[in-house]
């Protein structure tokens, strides 16, 4: 079975889609009764609901990493777990695995309609959003230490409202952190970085946004008793403010792209380095710095130096032959990197890709040896530029080979041996027969 | 890029920057404000409770989180502004009065005491105007015991709406004034830049203090609504960031790209940016749309950026305006900057910014921001960089020169007089 095997070689995600199921089983044999009944009286509210959710999986967030979220969607099923009195409804009076049999229900229509346009349906992202809606739906409408569950106590009357309100805070945060943590592992699995380091990025990417989704289903939950279903629509509106502004973020990062592009291929066209050079040696950086567990952002200065390491060639007289500067003297290196470090600091803001740039030419020794202190960025980039310098970009197995070799003799003296060793598991990986390019494309 | 309002177009000339009479401004508005408050705590009288004093508190958080970027004003006021606008229907004229002149002078970082007794009576000013169309727009003050969604829609979420446009139009014609007397921006390109930094925002404002409201009074969560609200507040102040962060990042991207240039003619070095800030100048006091005026000022910033592609002995021999062999670098700069989706606009006037000088009628589709571009670029080779043969003229004999050109040049003249006036007021400010 084809969807089978992916599944085997992925035992995360695998476990991530038992989990799924057996969410939705439990839902189902726990209030398979109370669903029906549920259906016909709250079917508005459940209408609205469910609405919200199929818009916010529709309306995905691309973050700037290329990552993509749908915060809408995570708020409003969370708000769903929490939600009770509602003025105009009847009271929202359902087990949490009615909850969790709606949440599907959006999740599903989302991707049928996401499966029709052609775009991609993440099943483990889905897996791991009902679980963590179910784990906050159970805590909200299990007995509280109050006594009756947090949702049926949002009048005050029993329990002072700040007190509520701070146990629904605690439990959104506690569903949310599930989804986010089984959602990065999975993530983590495919692109073969730490757990660690992509729960961090997912959390800490845009984190306003994270505290506002876990503040929405609080919000919606206590103002529904006075604003009806009117919350809802309200409550996730701040969240879609941040939709606009994620999107600049994104720009940002498009910008830089683009300016840094064109810079590279200034070299390029003034004929001082070879065609694609600049790019080869980003790409291999990344994949090495992912090996290494660098994070986001210290990937992306990685990046951003790695197409710009030959900047400085620029104002030569004289081309170095072939752009080739592993062959070049040892002070034409210096110069060049020197110079490239002077124009990026041109621009403030800019400078921990300046000094990355500036010590790539550094040999490994002086790390050893006079404790030099120079940035993994500097190194990883110093091997990856040898690296495409003695490949030229030749991607066959013969040529590669020769590179290693070549820079196997410069170990421990130019070249830091963890990082060949990181060029090593990505040339490895690379190598025809395993999937290289997909490890890009889901950055 | 279209042509219109450039032929005929007389710029008026002498917009001087008057410093006395922005200290006037700002003493109006400070006295205003305070008076306006005076005024209301006299009316109303001034309740001091708990609500009056989280809204303090908050407004200085404001100022502990700092405002971001660029345009001071507009950005810090966004902020304190939910603030404000929560704070007329939790407080009223009087108390709104009094939010708005402890946010006013909180504003960190170094700022002259001149801004900060402006903004002390512009956010009074605000306040208290703000209260009182939210009262006459039918908004209830406090608003527990509010029967149902629709009498809180009404009597709360409508007020706001209405209250929040009004007083965010109102703060953008006072800082457009005051940018006006002091810095000498033409008030419609100011009114326009801060609609499009912060308009969409706004809206998005009212609603968070809407839920502030609602959840402080009719749900009765009190004060404590204020920490449900806070990670909308942090979202808007991180978006404020991103627009912030956007802005930098172009200034980063033209900066490492004027690098290269200069790296490759270091006899340039200064010449983009003085080019750029004197293409803005010609570009404002002819009123164009803030839009247009990016793209020139990043035309300005780039129009040399072909010479990278050239080799550099050549670029160092050859002079701009004489070297034969640099004579495509326009058309290979345009080429790169097309790659770079922010500087779209840019292309056509980084391309054309040589031909278009001294063009006659036939130039006339090259367009109004190559022909500022190159004047800008012309006058300052002239003056600051020096002719081919090495001479640096003067102001008089480079006008002289430029004058004796075509007469399209000669309707971008005063343009250009009037961006020099405007640089030797402000400095290189």
């Amino acid at each position: 079975m084809s969807v089978l095997r992916p599944l085997l070689e992925r035992p995360r995600a695998a476990a991530l889609l038992t989990l799924g199921i057996l969410t939705i089983a439990a839902a189902v044999t726990t209030s398979l009764g109370s669903a029906g009944w549920a259906s016909g009286v709250h079917y508005r509210t459940i209408a609205v609901f469910v609405v919200a959710l199929v818009a916010g999986e529709l309306v995905r967030l691309r973050m700037p990493s290329r990552r993509e979220a749908a915060p809408l969607a995570s708020a409003s099923a969370l708000a769903l777990a929490f939600v009770g009195d509602i003025a105009g409804e009847p009271t929202f009076d359902v087990p949490s695995g009615v909850v969790v049999l709606i949440v599907a229900t959006g999740l599903v229509l989302a991707a049928v309609v996401r499966r029709t346009f052609g775009r991609v349906v993440r099943v483990d992202q889905m897996a791991a959003r009902l679980v963590g809606v179910g784990v906050a739906a159970w805590l909200a409408r299990a007995a509280s230490p109050w006594g009756l569950p947090l949702w049926e106590l949002d009048d005050g009357e029993q329990v002072p409202l700040p007190v509520v309100a701070a146990g629904l805070l605690v439990i959104a945060a506690v569903g949310l952190t599930v989804e986010i943590g089984l959602s990065s592992a999975v993530r983590s699995e495919r692109q073969r970085t730490a757990w660690t380091s992509a729960l961090r990025d997912e959390v800490g990417e845009v984190a306003p946004l994270t505290y506002a989704v876990i503040t929405t289903g609080p919000m919606v939950a206590l103002m529904a008793p006075q604003l009806g279903l009117l919350a809802l629509p309200v409550a996730l509106f701040p969240l879609a403010i941040t939709y606009v502004a994620v999107d600049r973020a994104s720009r940002n990062r498009e910008i830089y792209r683009q300016t840094i592009a064109i810079l590279s291929v200034l070299t390029e066209a003034g004929g001082y380095t070879p065609s694609g050079h600049a790019e080869r040696v980003a790409l291999s950086s990344v994949r090495m710095g992912r090996v290494l567990g660098l994070s986001g952002r210290e990937l992306r200065d990685v990046e951003y130096a790695a197409l710009l390491h030959d900047l400085g060639q620029i104002s030569l007289t004289e081309p170095i032959p072939g752009g080739a500067t592993v062959l070049a003297a040892p002070s034409d290196q210096l110069e060049i990197s020197s110079e490239g470090a002077r124009i990026i600091r041109r621009a403030s803001g800019l400078e921990d890709i300046a000094s990355i740039v500036e010590s790539v030419p550094t040999p490994y020794r002086r790390v050893r040896e006079l404790g030099e202190d120079v940035a993994l960025g500097s190194r990883i980039i110093k091997v990856a530029n040898a690296y495409d310098d003695l490949t030229q970009g030749d991607s066959g197995a013969s040529a590669i080979d020769a590179a290693l070799e070549r820079i196997q003799l410069g170990l421990g003296y130019e070249y830091d041996p963890e990082v060949v060793t990181a060029l090593a598991v990505v040339t490895s990986a690379t190598a025809p027969g395993r999937s290289g390019p997909g490890a890009r494309e889901s950055r | 890029m279209s042509t219109t309002g450039s032929a005929g177009h007389r710029p008026t000339v002498g917009r001087v920057v008057r410093p006395s009479a922005v200290s006037v401004f700002v003493a109006v508005v400070f006295t205003a404000g305070l008076g306006a408050t005076a005024a209301a705590i006299r009316i109303d009288g001034l309740v001091i409770d708990v609500a009056l004093a989280v809204l303090v508190v908050l407004a200085v958080l404001t100022w502990w989180q700092g405002s971001i970027g660029l345009t001071t004003n507009s950005v810090s006021l966004s902020f304190s502004s939910i603030v404000l606008v929560a704070s007329m229907a939790l407080v009223g004229p009087a108390g709104a009065g009094i939010v708005g002149i402890l946010v006013g002078p909180l504003q960190r970082g170094k700022q002259p005491w001149r801004a900060r007794l402006f903004n002390t009576g512009m956010f009074a000013l605000l306040g208290v105007f703000g209260a009182v169309v939210y009262r006459a727009a039918g908004g209830v003050v406090g608003g527990a015991g509010l029967p149902g969604p629709w009498e809180i829609v009404r009597a709360v979420g409508f007020p706001i709406l209405v209250a929040d446009v009004v007083q965010a139009l109102a703060n953008l014609l006072l800082i457009a004034a005051v940018v006006r007397l002091a810095q000498g921006v033409p008030v419609r390109t100011q009114i326009w830049r801060m609609l499009v930094t912060s308009g969409p925002n706004q809206l998005g404002y009212g609603v968070i203090a809407f839920i502030l409201v609602v959840l402080w009074e009719p749900v009765g969560l009190g004060p404590a609504g204020v920490v449900l609200v806070l990670p909308p507040l942090l979202v808007a102040r991180w978006a404020f960031a991103q627009y912030s962060e956007e802005v930098k990042g172009h200034e980063r991207a033209l900066g490492v790209l004027v690098g290269a240039v200069e790296s490759k003619a270091p006899h340039l070095t200064g010449h983009s940016a003085r080019v750029a800030q004197l293409s803005v100048h010609m570009a404002e006091s002819l009123g164009l749309r803030p839009a247009v005026v990016a793209d020139i000022r990043a035309a300005g910033m780039l129009h040399d950026l072909g010479l990278t592609t050239l080799p550099t002995a050549t670029v160092r021999r050859e002079s701009i305006g004489a070297g034969a062999s640099l004579r495509d670098y326009p058309q290979r700069g345009a080429r790169l900057v097309q790659e770079v989706s922010f500087l779209a606009g840019s292309v056509d006037a980084v391309a054309h910014h040589r031909e278009a000088l001294g063009s006659g009628a036939e130039g006339a589709a090259l367009g109004l921001a190559a022909l500022v571009v190159g004047l800008a670029d012309e006058y300052d080779l002239l003056t600051e960089v020096g002719t081919p043969d090495g001479r640096v003229l003067t102001h008089d004999e480079a006008m002289a020169i430029l004058r004796a050109r075509s007469p399209r040049d000669h309707d971008l003249l005063p343009a250009l007089e009037q961006a020099l006036v405007r640089r030797a007021n402000v400095g290189g400010a």
